[in-house]
Formats: structure tokens, C-alpha cells, sequence
């Protein structure tokens, strides 16, 4: 038997795909890897991207704005516009990335799944989800349960993979 | 040129090179099937008869040899190469059970001439109370459009069922009275209840009237409600329309039809079913379907392959075209070959315990089809799927990219069909929980509006312990979509 790296489902050995969480789970040729090679050479068409910078910043989401602050580069990200915000990072072949691309944050290097987290306001609250992302997710060092939702608190570190980022919630 | 097509080989369905016992099972199989004590359909005596004039000439080593001698040069290569892929290099000598998938693609090799091959259709159609109104027009309208598209030298025949079946137009040449056809299937009316057995049965006795070996014979069911106690008795005859060389295509309309049966009785002979819930899809789908039959290269694509002891098929799929999970028992009835696309399937084999040999056969049997063009159209060859067995664990090769890429779609195709098992089983967690990551992959595949979908029948789930009819039909054949080449549209 082998155990699924996602979510330590156990599958038969030779299986290709995790029947749980869907990861892919033989070596040499998953997905982490052929994804190193794509992106060294990736060209991404920026005009497919939501550029972050691009966005306007502290709009009020219902009654909380989430700004988040990546803290190995010092860059803040507000998040505006949407109650719910996907974050991970842009791979090429994919037609649609997440709402908050990380790319530019080294977010690959760091462990970042496409589609990692969510992030969604709600009456002034403001939740954060793991979305079965490969090297997990954590609040404040405690890792999250998949697809469960855990409120985020002014403050609070978020851990996506290893890339560190700071919420910053102002209401 | 007298006409061949007609020859014993043919009426017993064997190739050529058949050997003595191959006739003999050939001929007890049709004679089970056609026996006048057994088979009361009206074609089946005349049937019985020329199969039995058959076997006696092609039994005898003597009279067969001469009867040779009357036919033409016959064409007996494969005409079709089949190109198989594995996931692993080679299997592990481990005490653990393990998992290979084996990916057979099956390539036709084309032809100078391209005749296409004549139609023996019948359409079902359902006129239960549910279809009144724009489902009955569209449906119409569709069935003229195809029979206006049909060649003079088709045969068509209508049926149309509620809790009675009538045969609206009795099995002819197409080209006798479209007029006369076409205002049989306008004055069609809806009323009564759906039961799919009565239409079947009386759809199915109509194509026998012309069972030839040289025609495609396929049988289009349309409904759009679920059939109430003659389920077995359908899939009986479906197994019956299997072993007459008869395909079954469904097509269910709106949310109520039941996908797992339709699923079911069209699978074992080689056919799909599709989801339709926009009734304007009709006539498209079904002009689709007239366009493949008409580049049909091979049909009844059977294989039957024995499996090697502490070995199982887990899975079985059909990626293309038109993919459908395939029944995990043989023989398996893989439908048409395309003279202008392959067939592809997909196992997943399951070994229980490895072979104490430095090679170990999975499976072996053979793989049989028919060239309806041909003068003897039935070819069969052997087929064995076998693997090294190795000690050492590095020696793996990266799976084929084509496996990966194949099975990374199916995957999901397959979470969401786990996901209803676990809900069946009542792990609510698990469905919920399979179907959230399902719906993570959508979105990383830009599959928005399904993701969304997977999400609220998540959600419902949790709720209330079950999924929307709805949802479940648009997840189902959503995720099937996945596995479709790009730009083939949705769906069909």
C-alpha cells in the first residue's frame, strides 16, 4: 500500500491517482515536477492574470476588508471586490488561475497548490479554507483540516505551504 | 459481379480461418438464438434456415474446401493494429496486491475504398404523457431530419412506446414513402405511462426482420422517464441484442430518466447513453450519431479476454469516442470503430498476488470485430496483456504521459461516481468531503460553473443527506465531458 502525500489516503500500489482527493501519486513523474520544468519556461499572458497591483486597494467587503501582507517580501496584497478569494498560483495549461495569484511570491518554490485556499468574507467575519492543497495549510502554526473553514483573525499568520502571509482585517 | 456478401462465413458471423470447432460453437450459439421453438420474432426462421445451410456445408472439410473455391480473393488481414500502453514497466515481485492500468488503443488502418456501410436503424421513441409538448416536437422533428438523411439502401423502422408499444413504421427501405413515414411520425401523440421493456421488444423484433451481416444494426431509444418493474426483463434483451450484433444508443431527456439504468442496457451492447437536458440537443445529438454510424471502419468490437488467476479488473472505460464506463465482465462490447478515429480503452488491473515466473500473462483471450465492407467480415485475432515481474523497486519507469493524462481526467470522473457510492453506504463525511476536492480540481481547471455545481450538491448533501436529480446527472456527465478531445462541445 502507498499513502496519498494530500490527504494519507491509502491506495494500492501502482495506483496513479489518489481515488480520494484526486492528487497525483506516482514519483519521478508527478505533478510537483512536471510542473518545475513548465514553469521555468513559462510565459504567462499577463493580460490573463488578475495582476494584484492592478487592483484597487481597501475596498470595504461587506463590513471587513482583508488585506494580506506577505511577509518574506514585505508586499501588501488587499483583497477587494469579491466576498470569496481563491489563492494559489497560475500553472501553464490552466485557462483560469485563482483569484489571488501568488506566483510572484516565489509561491511555487515555496509549495503552493493551484487552487490552495479560500479566503471568504461573510457578514463581517472572515474565514480561511484549505482546498485539499498538497503541503497544507496553517493558521498560527495549527495546520487545517481540508475544506473545513476556521475563522482568520486580525493578525493571525497564514501559512500556505511555506509561504508566510499576514492577515490584516480592518473592519 | 454476383453478389458475395451473402456467404456462409458471414451468415455464421466466423472468419475466414475459423476452425472446425468455431463453427460449431458458432452455429449452436445462432441456433440457440434463432430456433423457431425459442425465438418467435418473424425474421427468425428464414434466419435459422440460412444459418443451418451453412454449417452443414462449412462443417464438412471436403464441402467446405470446394465452397472456397466459388468465392472471390478474400481479404483476411487484421486491418486494424492495436497499440497497448502500460502504466508500470514491469510488475513488483511483492507479497502486496498492486495496481497496473493498461491502455489499448485501437487504430484502424484505412482503406482505399471508402464504402459506408448500410443502416439497419429502428428509433424508440417514448410518447409517454411527460414528453407533451416541446419535448414531443423537438423529437419529431429530429426523427425526419434523420430519416430524410438516411441512404436509399437503409433500412428504418419506428416504434414508439407509453405502457404499449406501436410500430409506427414497420422496418423498409427508407427511400419507400418518406412521405407516408414522415406523416406517421408527425401524427405521433403523447399519453400513458413509460414502460421502455414494451418499446425495446417491439423495436428490436423490427430490426431482426433484416438482421444481414453487411448492415449496421442499431436501435436509438429516446425517453425521458424511468421504466418501472421490467428493468430486468430490458436488460435481458439488451444481452440478446449483444449476441445478434444489435447496438443499443439512449438518449435520456431532462432530469427524471434513471442514467444508471440507461447506462447499463446500452453498455452491454456496445452503445453509450447521453444526457440531454436542453430538448434542442436532440436533433443534433442524434445527427451526430447518424454522422458516426455512417464512418463506422468495424463494429461489434468484442473482446474477450480470460483473466490469469489472483488477477481482476477494477475498472474498465471506454475514453473514446463517445466515453462510457465499460462493465468489468467479459466478453466486453466495445461498440463501432471509426474508419477516421481509433478506440481507446483503459483497464484498471488489479493483482492480487504476483506470478512466481519472470513474466507474468494478466490476461489473454481474443479480440474479434466485424468489416461490415468486407465479404467476409469477421476478423478475430489472439490478444495477451503480460509484464516482466522484477525484484528491484528503482527499476520503475515514469508512467507514459498518455496514462497520466487519461487517468488525471477519469479521476475525477471517478471521485464523483465514489462519492455516491459513499453516499449510498451513508459516510456522509466521505461524499461531502470527495466531492470538495473534486470541486478544487474544476476550479483549477477553469470548470467554474461544474465546480459550483459540485459545490451546492456538497452542501445539499450535508443538508440533506442526498443530491438533487439534477446535480447529480450534471456532475455525472460534466466530469464524463472532461474526458471528450477539446472543441467536441458538451456533452455528446
Amino acid at each position: 500500500m502507498i499513502e496519498c502525500p494530500n490527504c494519507k489516503n491509502k491506495e494500492y500500489s501502482g495506483a496513479l491517482f489518489c481515488s480520494q482527493c484526486g492528487s497525483q501519486l506516482t514519483k519521478g513523474n508527478d505533478a510537483t515536477q512536471s510542473l518545475m520544468r513548465d514553469t521555468g519556461s513559462a510565459i504567462f499572458d499577463s493580460a490573463v492574470i488578475r495582476k494584484l497591483k492592478d487592483m484597487p486597494s481597501g475596498v470595504a467587503v461587506d463590513e471587513a476588508t482583508v488585506t494580506l501582507h506577505v511577509l518574506d517580501t514585505g508586499q501588501f496584497l488587499p483583497l477587494s471586490g469579491q466576498d470569496s478569494f481563491t489563492l494559489g498560483r497560475l500553472s501553464q495549461g490552466q485557462p483560469h488561475g485563482p483569484d489571488i495569484d501568488l506566483t510572484d511570491y516565489n509561491a511555487y518554490m515555496q509549495g503552493v497548490s493551484r487552487i490552495h485556499a479560500t479566503i471568504t468574507v461573510e457578514k463581517g467575519r472572515v474565514y480561511i479554507t484549505d482546498m485539499g492543497s498538497v503541503n497544507g495549510t496553517r493558521v498560527n502554526g495549527n495546520r487545517l483540516e481540508p475544506h473545513a473553514a476556521r475563522p482568520l483573525q486580525n493578525g493571525d499568520i497564514v501559512i500556505l505551504g511555506k509561504l508566510k502571509l499576514q492577515a490584516i482585517i480592518r473592519y | 459481379m454476383p453478389d458475395f456478401s451473402d456467404n456462409y462465413y458471414a451468415r455464421l458471423g466466423i472468419p475466414f480461418n475459423a476452425t472446425r470447432d468455431e463453427v460449431r460453437n458458432a452455429y449452436h450459439d445462432a441456433a440457440r438464438r434463432l430456433h423457431p421453438d425459442a425465438n418467435p420474432s418473424p425474421g427468425a426462421v428464414d434466419q435459422f434456415l440460412r444459418v443451418q445451410e451453412a454449417y452443414e456445408i462449412l462443417i464438412d472439410p471436403q464441402k467446405r474446401e470446394e465452397y472456397d473455391l466459388t468465392l472471390p480473393s478474400v481479404d483476411s488481414s487484421l486491418g486494424i493494429t492495436i497499440d497497448t500502453v502500460y502504466s508500470r514497466n514491469e510488475l513488483l515481485r511483492s507479497p502486496d496486491p498492486q495496481l497496473i492500468y493498461v491502455m489499448m488503443e485501437f487504430i484502424p488502418i484505412p482503406t482505399t475504398e471508402e464504402v459506408s456501410t448500410p443502416l439497419n436503424l429502428c428509433i424508440v421513441i417514448d410518447r409517454s404523457t411527460s414528453m407533451q409538448g416541446d419535448r414531443m416536437d423537438v423529437v419529431k422533428a429530429a426523427a425526419i431530419s434523420i430519416v430524410r438523411q438516411l441512404h436509399p439502401t437503409d433500412y428504418l423502422s419506428i416504434v414508439s412506446f407509453s405502457d404499449r408499444a406501436e410500430v409506427i413504421v414497420p422496418a423498409m427501405h427508407s427511400s419507400n414513402g418518406l412521405e407516408k413515414i414522415e406523416s406517421q411520425i408527425t401524427m405521433l401523440q403523447p399519453g400513458g405511462g413509460t414502460e421502455i421493456y414494451r418499446g425495446l421488444q417491439a423495436g428490436f423484433d423490427e430490426i431482426t426482420r433484416f438482421l444481414r451481416p453487411n448492415y449496421l444494426n442499431h436501435l436509438f431509444l429516446i425517453t425521458d422517464g424511468q421504466t418501472y418493474g421490467d428493468e430486468q426483463a430490458c436488460l435481458d434483451l439488451a444481452d440478446q441484442a449483444r449476441d445478434s450484433g444489435v447496438t443499443i444508443n439512449g438518449l435520456g431527456i431532462g432530469n427524471e430518466w434513471n442514467d444508471k439504468f440507461l447506462d447499463t442496457l446500452t453498455g452491454v451492447t456496445g452503445g453509450n447513453s447521453t444526457y440531454v437536458s436542453d430538448p434542442r440537443d436532440i436533433k443534433r445529438f442524434m445527427e451526430l450519431k447518424l454522422k458516426r454510424l455512417n464512418r463506422v471502419f468495424a463494429e461489434n468490437v468484442i473482446l474477450n479476454m480470460k483473466l490469469a488467476e489472483d488477477v481482476e479488473i477494477h475498472y474498465a472505460f471506454r475514453l473514446g469516442p463517445e466515453p462510457t464506463k465499460l462493465p468489468v465482465d467479459m466478453p466486453l462490447n466495445l461498440g463501432n470503430i471509426q474508419s477516421d478515429s481509433g478506440l481507446t480503452i483503459v483497464f484498471e488491473l488489479f493483482v492480487k498476488k504476483i506470478a512466481q515466473h519472470n513474466s507474468m500473462v494478466l490476461m489473454d483471450g481474443i479480440f474479434r470485430y466485424e468489416i461490415p465492407t468486407r465479404i467476409i467480415p469477421t476478423v478475430r485475432t489472439p490478444i495477451s496483456i503480460s509484464r516482466p515481474v522484477s525484484h528491484a523497486d528503482g527499476q520503475q519507469k515514469p508512467p507514459p504521459q498518455k496514462i497520466v493524462q487519461a487517468m488525471s481526467k477519469l479521476t475525477l470522473y471517478r471521485m464523483q461516481e465514489q462519492a455516491k457510492q459513499d453516499l449510498e453506504a451513508g459516510k456522509i463525511e466521505q461524499a461531502t468531503r470527495r466531492l470538495r476536492f473534486l470541486a478544487t480540481h474544476l476550479l483549477a481547471q477553469g470548470e467554474t460553473s461544474l465546480a459550483t455545481t459540485v459545490l451546492g450538491e456538497a452542501g445539499r448533501i450535508e443538508r440533506e443527506r442526498s443530491l438533487s436529480e439534477e446535480g447529480e446527472k450534471r456532475i455525472k456527465y460534466g466530469t464524463r465531458s472532461l474526458l471528450l478531445p477539446p472543441g467536441s462541445g458538451v456533452n455528446l
